[in-house]
């Protein structure tokens, strides 16, 4: 038992000392099913990785000399998962402060010590949209990441060249923190449009402005410029399509106050999110080109959450809407392929659509489809490997590669995959935390927490 | 110790000749205020010293003369001048005088008023605090803030250091920073030179904007950026007023111009690695003239740290290992990391012995990387001194030494702790050497400085001597063992969440206590209630997080730590005792 560690040790570091020397790697992928998700399934197929990106695809291709080979006979290899609502990786979730805060931006706060990250790999999940959360009603910019697991710099987690977005949030979340909890607006539903369209036409009257100064300063060089505001550039930005809208929404009327608002400021791109009631206004969604982005099953967690289906993915892509199922969870990130197989009962859809859900369409609505999504040559070589087909409840996510590396293996994966930890800290087990709840409900646990408990009461009194 | 006075009067040489001089004070420290009494001679001479001019440069056998504050003489033959108070060197060491990158030493903590809460909620709007309240006080200047007979100054400068670079204590922008000695009876007589810095933290302000550390990033842009166009509306009007507006003044902004014209350099503090990469990101987007310190963690930012290429002032705190009675508690950190193996998978709850063993092993290795810093920087070639915050300074040198065993030439900390110090200040003309010209800071030592049973015997700043007594520490000690600190009463709590400030309240009688806070619905029951020392730690058992454990270390009225929510993370807690104990 300790050799097979120990051979999976040298291997395991040999592979994080080249992700680090080269982020992008080269690996042959032998026999697998590949489930391209575009371009149906393909039985018996290799797939060669080449500096990151798909070289080939195809029957009995030739290794090239030097490259790693994986053999995916009777596995299913599958485009990473793209999670298109999360808040891993980042040390701050919400400026909660102020209902409009587009200054901000997670990215400033990536942190590529979480651990979470790992966590996502052992999904099959390659991408997150790490999100700002939803107290505001114009929240921060998010941030789309790779999960280069292992890296330290930060700047190593962003995927290079995808669209900016941000995050707007609708409906209880805004109106409980500002005006229930600060007494200013919003206080209503109406007041969250009124916050949206306020601060529209406070950033066109600051473009206006700035427009004015470009102009005066051609004639007149002691031209002085207006108030510069962080808030309003970003602001101006959406305005001028630059980024991406992506709204927290529950129920149908916000959601067509919204695309009116949208609509009125000529704003064409928005992605809702959670979006539970979305399956009433799915033709309006897709006359205005939105998209939507939502759970398989999960509701009922507070009011206007009550209204709810576990068709509504299934209705929205049967209507053309171009639809996603997210996790908004660092557990439930772990199974997206199951929150997608519960299309197939619940709506009917085919293998190739509910995969659909966690894949291509999650790109498109990051505006990332061009690079990840599908497996097809001269995209990106991110990847999960699955001991059966992904839909199936028996699957096992084997391995996830990111740019041709790879980044998690079920077969190397021991206990502590920390990149760093509190060197000052008693060492934290995480079963000690809930110790008394499982004691509580989990007959099974009792003899395993007592035996925990005495341990470590022994050794920390 | 002996007096060569020949130039004093008869009568002072009667007073002085008949005592035992070690026993009696040296001149200019025998007054509890100089200026009462003229001060006999500013001049000294240190004869027959190793004098450690520079690192790596020696005097095997030699005289220091000090005249007025200033170095007057270093060599094997000197002359000791007749008006010098002499001290007879032999076996003693003298080393340049610590400087301090970074600290607040000299600037009392304020006061916590106990009807802050009640200001926080009195805060209209939350989005749009008064600049106080946002933790924005960059025109604030530290030589304002000093207070001469702060405790802080006596027990740094009892482990060598004589000049601190000092900055406001606050929240994001703090204030301005100035270069001070570590004497004077007054503020204005510690001040060395003003204006030397505009200190900046990723530190959120509570429960009002900026409540986060993105917050404060986009903040600090913002500032920046609208610092920059009022600068070029004031230059304008400047140059010609007529026609144009005059340009609105507010002192915050108008902190930043200096920096705007690099004649201010920004220092910030970083805790860890993500910190450094947040500054260091936010100086690429702005392009200010920056200076980093704290730098724990920055291990892992070797080559960003390297391309940017700025001063550096590494903390002198180390991490310290949590206690523990068990076995592997008494392993030193070098055996214990020794045990680890990263490959580690255990299958079944037997195993979990196995588990913590491994896990405390690579939390051993961890701290070794914490004690590494220093020579990684070092073999880097990255330039640094030190910084203090943070730092008990009873375990400066002790750190010193740790840093020196993994890996840090002797050489190299005595560099950082003198003339690199004075460089990356820009004071390098006037300190960080034992040269003719220099102020006379010095260390006087019984051996070499990084020997474990070296004693620091004389301190001069700017001329002036302190003896460094031993025995003062130990009747601390017993002080503080007499009067142990108590943690009975009511406590009026911070805790700094992701989701903002949340105030709580701790009610404590003897062994017993609760936890109540406006985010839950009762009271709770404090459990495991420990007092050590002046370590204070609990656990409460919470719905919505399961067991959630606090340690607090006591000061006084005042309580500062942790408290670790599962799943959440060890979020910082702040408390002030608002009644009790009873005495």
């Amino acid at each position: 038992m300790l050799r097979v560690y120990l051979l999976a040790c040298c291997l395991l570091l040999g592979l994080s000392t080249t992700a680090h020397a080269q982020r992008k790697g080269d690996l042959f992928i032998r026999n697998g099913t590949v489930l391209t998700v575009t371009n149906g399934t393909l039985k018996n197929t290799d797939i060669l990785i080449r500096n990151g990106k798909i070289a080939a695809i195809g029957q009995n291709l030739k290794v090239p000399e030097g490259v790693e080979v994986i053999d995916a006979t009777g596995m299913y290899v599958m485009p990473g998962i793209i999670d298109a609502h999360s808040h891993i990786a980042i040390s701050n979730v919400n400026e909660a402060t102020n209902p409009v805060t587009a200054e901000v931006s997670v990215g400033d706060v990536l942190n590529p010590y979480d651990i979470r990250i790992y966590r996502a790999l052992a999904g099959g999940v390659t991408v997150s949209h790490v999100m700002h959360g939803s107290a505001n009603v114009i929240g921060g910019q998010n941030e789309t990441i790779k999960h280069r697991y292992g890296e330290t710099d930060p700047d190593a987690l962003r995927m290079e060249g995808a669209p900016r977005t941000i995050k707007f949030a609708l409906g209880e979340n805004p109106t409980r923190v500002h005006g229930r909890g600060h007494n200013v607006p919003p206080l209503s539903r109406m007041g969250v449009e009124f916050i949206i369209r306020d601060a529209f036409h406070k950033a066109q009257r600051y473009m206006e402005a700035w427009e004015r100064y470009e102009q005066e300063r051609k004639r007149n060089p002691r031209a002085v410029p207006p108030a510069y505001n962080e808030r309003l550039e970003v602001l101006a930005d959406i305005l001028r399509g630059n980024i991406l809208i992506h709204a927290h929404s529950y129920r149908a009327d916000e959601i067509l106050m919204l695309l009116r608002v949208l609509k009125d400021f000529g704003i064409q791109r928005v992605v809702f999110q959670h979006a539970n009631e979305a399956f009433k206004v799915a033709p309006e969604l897709a006359a205005f080109g939105a998209m939507a982005s939502v759970f398989a099953d999960w509701w009922a967690y507070k009011f206007e959450v009550y209204y709810s289906t576990a068709y509504n993915a299934a209705i929205l892509t049967r209507n053309g809407v171009i639809t996603s199922i997210n996790s908004d969870s660092p557990e439930l990130n772990r199974h997206l392929y199951h929150e997608a197989a519960k299309t197939l009962k619940y709506g009917g859809l085919t293998e190739d659509e509910a995969l659909a859900l966690i894949t291509i369409n999650p790109a498109r609505q990051l505006g990332i489809e061009d690079r990840v999504g599908s497996i097809e040559v001269g995209k990106d070589a991110d990847l999960a490997i699955f001991s059966a087909h992904p839909l199936s409840i028996y699957t096992v996510c084997k391995k996830t590669i990111v740019d041709g590396i790879v980044r998690f293996d079920a077969d190397r994966d021991p206990d502590d995959m920390r990149l760093r930890v509190d060197p000052e800290r008693p060492v934290e087990l995480a079963i000690r935390w809930g110790d008394r709840q499982h004691g509580h409900r989990c007959l099974e646990g009792i003899d395993l927490i007592e035996f925990l408990t005495e341990t470590l009461q022994s050794e920390w009194q | 110790m002996r007096l060569r006075c020949f130039a004093f009067t008869g009568f002072l040489l009667l007073v002085a000749l008949p005592l035992d001089l070690s026993a009696q004070q040296p001149p200019g420290q025998q007054a509890p205020n100089r200026n009462d009494i003229p001060t006999i001679t500013r001049t000294y001479a240190i004869t027959n010293a190793r004098i450690v001019v520079a690192p790596g440069q020696e005097i095997p056998r030699g005289t220091v003369v000090l005249r007025n504050g200033v170095i007057e003489a270093v060599g094997p033959d000197v002359p000791v001048p007749s008006d010098a108070w002499v001290l007879e060197g032999d076996s003693l060491v003298v080393y340049a005088g610590f400087i301090d990158g970074l600290s607040h030493v000299g600037v009392p903590a304020p006061r916590r008023q106990g009807n802050q809460n009640e200001q926080r909620r009195r805060v209209r709007n939350p989005g749009d605090p008064p600049p106080e309240r946002a933790g924005l006080t960059p025109e604030r200047d530290v030589r304002t803030l000093l207070k001469a007979d702060d405790a802080s100054i006596e027990k740094l400068r009892r482990v060598g250091f004589t000049m601190a670079h000092v900055v406001p204590r606050g929240r994001m922008l703090p204030g301005q920073g100035a270069l001070i000695f570590l004497r004077g009876q007054t503020p204005a007589e510690m001040v060395y030179q003003g204006e030397v810095s505009l200190y900046a933290q990723l530190e959120p302000a509570q429960g009002v904007y900026p409540a986060t550390d993105m917050a404060v990033l986009a903040r600090f842009r913002q500032l920046y950026r609208e610092a920059a166009r009022r600068r070029q509306h004031a230059t304008l009007y400047a140059s010609d007023p007529r026609g144009l507006e005059p340009p609105p003044y507010d002192p915050v902004h108008a902190a930043f111009f200096p920096v705007l014209e690099k004649r201010l350099p920004v220092f910030f503090y970083t805790e860890d690695a993500l910190d450094i990469h947040r500054v260091l990101a936010l100086q690429q987007q702005l392009d200010f003239p920056l200076r980093l310190a704290g730098l724990a963690g920055s291990f892992d930012v070797l080559e960003k740290l390297k391309q940017a290429n700025i001063p550096l002032f590494l903390t002198l705190d180390l991490p310290e290992a949590p206690k523990d009675t068990s076995k592997l508690g008494k392993l030193p950190d070098d055996s214990l990391a020794a045990r680890h193996n990263t490959y580690l998978h255990v299958s079944s709850y037997r195993d979990v012995p196995a588990e913590i063993e491994n896990l405390k092993a690579r939390q051993a290795k961890e701290r070794i990387k914490y004690y590494k810093t220093a020579a990684r920087l070092h073999e880097a070639g990255l330039r640094f001194g030190f910084s203090t915050r943070g730092a008990d300074p009873d375990k400066i040198l002790g750190n010193l030494r740790t840093m020196i065993q993994y890996g840090l030439p002797e050489e190299a900390a005595l560099a950082a702790l003198t003339i690199d110090a004075a460089r990356l200040l820009g004071i390098d003309r006037a300190a960080g050497t034992v040269e003719a010209g220099k102020l006379a800071n010095l260390v006087v030592t019984t051996g070499p400085l990084f020997d474990e049973k070296t004693r620091i015997r004389y301190v001069f700043v700017a001329g002036e001597l302190f003896k460094i007594k031993e025995q003062a520490r130990r009747s601390r000690t017993r002080e503080a063992a007499t009067t142990p600190a108590r943690a009975d009463g009511t406590w009026s709590c911070t805790v700094d969440s992701p989701e903002g400030a949340i105030d709580t309240t701790l009610r404590i009688e003897g062994q017993s206590g609760t936890l109540s806070s406006s985010v839950m619905p009762e009271e709770l029951p404090l459990e495991d209630l420990t007092m050590e020392g002046a370590q204070l730690t609990f656990s409460v058992m919470t719905n919505a997080y399961g067991r959630v454990e606090a340690r607090l270390t006591l000061s006084g009225e005042a309580a500062e730590g942790t408290i670790d929510v599962p799943g959440v993370g060890a979020l910082p807690m702040r408390c002030t005792r608002t009644s009790g104990p009873e005495r």
